[in-house]
């Protein structure tokens, strides 16, 4: 929690940071200072050495001046020794006893004095000359004879005062000759009284060492007698030694931590004065003093980084506050109060930027969310377009009711919700069976739109086309028009007599179609023309070929060809082929589904880039021609000939049982429309043939009658004046199309390389029970 | 024979032509033939009175005959007055509109009595014009 905020975070970094500059600069100041501190200490502590020194220096020579004026009165006062002795001892009390030792010769007093301190203060005397053990044999007593300036003896314990003596020897002289000796005790406890009383820092002791290295007094009593250290020993037999320091101090009560001495020699004698100072005394002072500084800093740095902390939340409270609202923008919730910007600081910029992202975002989101209804608007609309488009296409059981010799499967994936492939397939009349398949160029909703044109345009036209080319030149015609963005459809259309088998293909740029039987499968090769849309004066040729019972006629678009697998190999002719001929009966719906399967096998995995549409018709045998079917013949274009067919079409129609009126109707226009041939045909000089066509459908007599002469259109033709009263008019024409116009229940024409064609239906009502032979003769 | 034609005078004011059979490309010209015969001898202001009683069927070849037989005798001031139409003739004549509808007579007697009241205005209003 403490690191999650800046604020504590720079902090403490800015209070670990300082305290580490704080701790190097320290050290190192201190690690300067602590040299000139030292020799402070030095110059300071060699000052007291050389006081104190100079005190002890002083008593002891007291001491001195009191023996030699002690030796030198003697020497002439030599019989009241022990008075004087007394009366030094009282008045130097420095002393612990004083003897005069003499040497034992007749001229030399017999006794010897000793006056001595006792315990209680009280001067004690004894003759020396009486001990029992004589003095003037004793080696303090030889060495001291030979000390004519006086000098200091070798400290000894004396058993019968029970402490540590030294003594002062000055000789008594008579005449240049030694006769004795004054010889001063003091007792070291004096020693170490003086020690005691001189003036020390804290912590600092002193001793006095002896000449043989020895401790002659000391702060602490215990070391006494003790040799000294042999680094300071070391020192002192070097002359002009002022300081030593010891890495670890001999007395015990230093604790083992590093001490310096500094030595005084004792003028007078060849002791030395010590006084030593524990290293960490000498720095305590500063070292306190940096302490103090150090922890004055801490406190420092410590409010430092208070304030840091304050200074950096307050400014970047509003930080916090934005994080919480970012937190919130992902979460979704972008109304909320943002803190106001005081200052345009990074934080002020970060404040509005981050209001206008807010803004942004909601607009973007609100956008987004428009889109999305957008696009499910789009998607249901795409989803009826998909139904109507599929409505489009017939019915799966159209076939079923209509015929009984031929079945068809018809099969259409569009690779998005609407497509460009289109199949149809319809009756035209009672025997003609019209079959198409066709692929609009690109695809989605304008090729769908196409799609939807060119099929319901091939549905209108298709009654009127007398053959698939005719169909197509119609359609090609129709989709010209207003086809500014150059859309074109590939048609593959065919007409099958369903009755004969007779298979006329046209083709306008679609794929060949494949013909399958027993013995396999090939390819029809087709001229085909160009793409439907393109070119108004496109032609398109056609194919006639008989099937077989049996034979299949495949219908497909490139999606079947084009169709990819994961390698963007594709599905190609070939294996088109080779899956029809693999196929076990050549029953439509077993090739379509069959192909379909073989095709999804491929080009598993890989997205299908084109709408599928293959299209399977199999024509199973030919049908005994019906009755329904009245008349077909071909005649030539003569007057005498017309009028022959028209009355073997009277007698035809009427062995049909076709009601008089409509027979007249069916003579008048029959005989409007081929003398029209005939007059027409007579213009170019050559032999023009009529062909006419009679049949009965349910609810009507269906004509057909194709001319090989000039195209004509009789729709065209223009609407005679009727005023009333024909004999108005200068010139009557036209009275026999407005005729033929008027009694024909349906008219179609048309025009191809063959001649015109026209198309005729009469309506007439459901057949009449009774049979023909009983029908009124007119 | 599928047409043929009967001409009955009965005075050079009336002429009676009875049709019989098909009037069509095949046959108007047997009827245009007679037709030169029989309008010049009608008289100036004559009625040709067309008998459809027995014609089956006409076709446009037909009309554009009978078309010149009545602008022929318009030219001379005189009518021409069709009777008892069969139904396809009469269907022919209403879609082309080919004659006024009073100068078809569904029988004689309405035709007898067309061509009296005629002859009384034509009569009455001679002297009346006289006076």
């Amino acid at each position: 929690m403490l690191f999650r905020s800046i604020a504590s975070r720079l902090s403490l970094w800015v209070l670990a940071g300082s305290l580490v500059v704080l701790a190097i600069a320290g050290g190192l100041l201190f690690y300067l200072v602590s040299g000139e501190i030292l020799r402070q200490a030095h110059g300071e502590a060699t000052a007291l050495a050389g006081e104190a020194g100079a005190r002890i220096e002083q008593r002891l020579a007291r001491v001195a001046d009191t023996s030699r004026t002690l030796a030198t009165a003697m020497a002439t006062r030599s019989g009241d020794a022990e008075a004087l002795l007394r009366d030094a001892l009282a008045r130097n009390t420095d002393l612990s006893g004083l003897a005069a030792a003499f040497v034992p010769a007749a001229d030399n007093p017999p006794e010897s004095p000793f006056v001595n301190r006792q315990d209680d203060g009280s001067l004690g005397w004894r003759d020396m000359r009486k001990d029992p053990k004589p003095y003037w044999e004793a080696n303090w007593f030889r060495v001291g004879l030979h000390c004519a300036q006086g000098c200091w003896q070798r400290h000894f314990h004396s058993l019968s005062r029970r402490r540590e003596l030294v003594n002062y020897s000055a000789v008594i002289q008579r005449d240049g000759q030694a006769i004795g000796l004054i010889n001063a005790d003091v007792s070291l406890d004096w020693l170490n009284l003086i020690l005691g009383e001189l003036r020390k820092p804290p912590g600092a002791y002193a001793f006095v060492l002896d000449e043989g290295g020895a401790y002659l007094a000391h702060d602490n009593p215990a070391m006494v007698g003790q040799r000294g250290d042999p680094a300071l020993l070391r020192a002192l037999a070097q002359p002009g030694t002022a300081r030593v320091r010891l890495a670890i101090a001999q007395n015990p009560q230093a604790g083992g931590k590093p001490v310096w001495i500094y030595l005084f020699p004792v003028e007078g004698t060849h002791w030395s004065f010590g006084l030593a100072m524990p290293e960490a005394m000498i720095y305590a002072g500063v070292r306190q003093a940096f302490m103090r500084v150090l922890l004055l800093g801490l406190l420092a740095l410590l409010a430092v980084a208070a304030i840091t902390l304050l200074a950096t939340r307050r400014t970047l409270a509003p930080l916090g506050t934005l994080a919480t609202r970012a937190e919130q923008v992902a979460r979704g919730a972008l109304a909320f109060e943002l803190p106001r910007a005081r200052f345009p600081d990074e934080v002020g910029r970060l404040t509005h930027a981050f209001d206008r992202m807010r803004k942004e975002l909601a607009l973007h989101i609100a956008e987004l969310t428009r889109n999305a209804k957008e696009q499910q608007r789009l998607a249901s609309e795409l989803d009826i377009a998909h139904q109507i488009q599929t409505a489009l296409l017939p019915g799966e059981h159209y076939i079923d009711a209509r015929c009984e010799n031929f079945e068809l499967r018809a099969l259409l994936r569009p690779a998005r919700a609407v497509g460009g492939d289109l199949y149809s397939y319809f009756m035209l009349g009672e025997r003609r069976f019209c079959v198409m398949v066709g692929d609009v160029s690109d695809k989605g909703i304008p090729a769908a739109l196409f799609m939807a044109r060119t099929i319901t345009l091939a549905k209108a036209l298709a009654p009127r086309a007398r053959s698939p080319q005719h169909l197509l030149a119609m359609l090609n015609l129709e989709l010209c028009r207003h086809n500014e963005n150059c859309m074109f459809v590939s048609l593959s259309c065919g007409m099958l007599d369903t009755s004969t088998g007779e298979l006329v293909m046209s083709s306008a740029g679609h794929e060949p179609p494949v013909l399958c039987d027993a013995d396999g499968a090939r390819l029809l090769e087709l001229e085909t023309g160009a793409a439907l849309g393109l070119d108004e004066d496109a032609r398109y040729p056609a194919r006639t070929l008989w099937l077989q019972p049996g034979q299949t006629l495949m219908l497909y678009t490139d999606g079947i060809t084009e169709a990819s697998d994961t390698d963007g190999q594709m599905f190609g002719v070939e294996r088109l082929l080779a899956c029809l001929r693999q196929a076990a009966s050549c029953a439509s719906a077993e090739l379509a589904d069959g192909l379909l399967a073989e095709v999804d096998r491929f080009a598993a995995g890989a997205a299908q880039a084109d709408d599928i549409t293959v299209l399977a018709l199999n024509w199973h045998h030919a049908l005994a021609d019906g009755n329904a079917h009245m008349l077909d013949l071909t005649i030539e274009a003569s007057m005498d000939e017309v009028f022959a067919t028209l009355e073997r079409c009277e007698a035809s129609l009427r062995a049909q049982g076709v009601l008089p009126a409509v027979r007249e109707d069916i003579r008048l226009v029959l005989e409007e429309l081929m003398v029209n041939m005939v007059e027409h045909g007579r213009d170019d000089g050559l032999q023009h043939r009529i062909g006419l066509h009679l049949r009965r459908v349910e609810d009507a007599v269906v004509v057909e009658l194709h001319h090989d002469g000039r195209p004509f259109d009789p729709l065209q033709a223009p609407a005679p004046n009727l005023t009333g009263d024909l004999a108005d008019a200068d010139v009557v024409g036209g009275l026999g199309i407005h005729l033929v116009r008027a009694m024909a229940s349906e008219l179609s024409y048309s025009h191809d390389e063959q001649g015109n064609h026209l198309l005729l239906r009469f309506l007439h009502p459901a057949p009449a029970e009774s049979g023909h032979d009983i029908q009124p003769e007119h | 024979m599928t047409f043929s034609l009967n001409t009955e005078s009965e005075s050079p004011a009336r002429t009676t032509l009875h049709l019989h059979g098909r009037l069509d490309a095949q046959t108007f010209n047997d009827f245009d033939r007679a037709m030169l015969d029989v309008l010049p001898r009608v008289a100036e202001g004559g009625t040709v009175v067309l008998d459809l009683s027995a014609l089956e069927y006409i076709s446009s070849a037909g009309l554009r005959s009978i078309a010149m037989v009545r602008k022929s005798m318009r030219a001379r001031g005189g009518n021409t007055l069709l009777l008892n139409p069969q139904p396809q003739v009469r269907k022919v004549f209403d879609i082309v509109k080919a004659v006024p509808l009073h100068e078809v007579f569904a029988n004689a007697a309405e035709l007898d009595q067309y061509l009296d009241h005629m002859q009384r205005q034509i009569t009455g209003a001679g002297p009346a014009g006289h006076a």
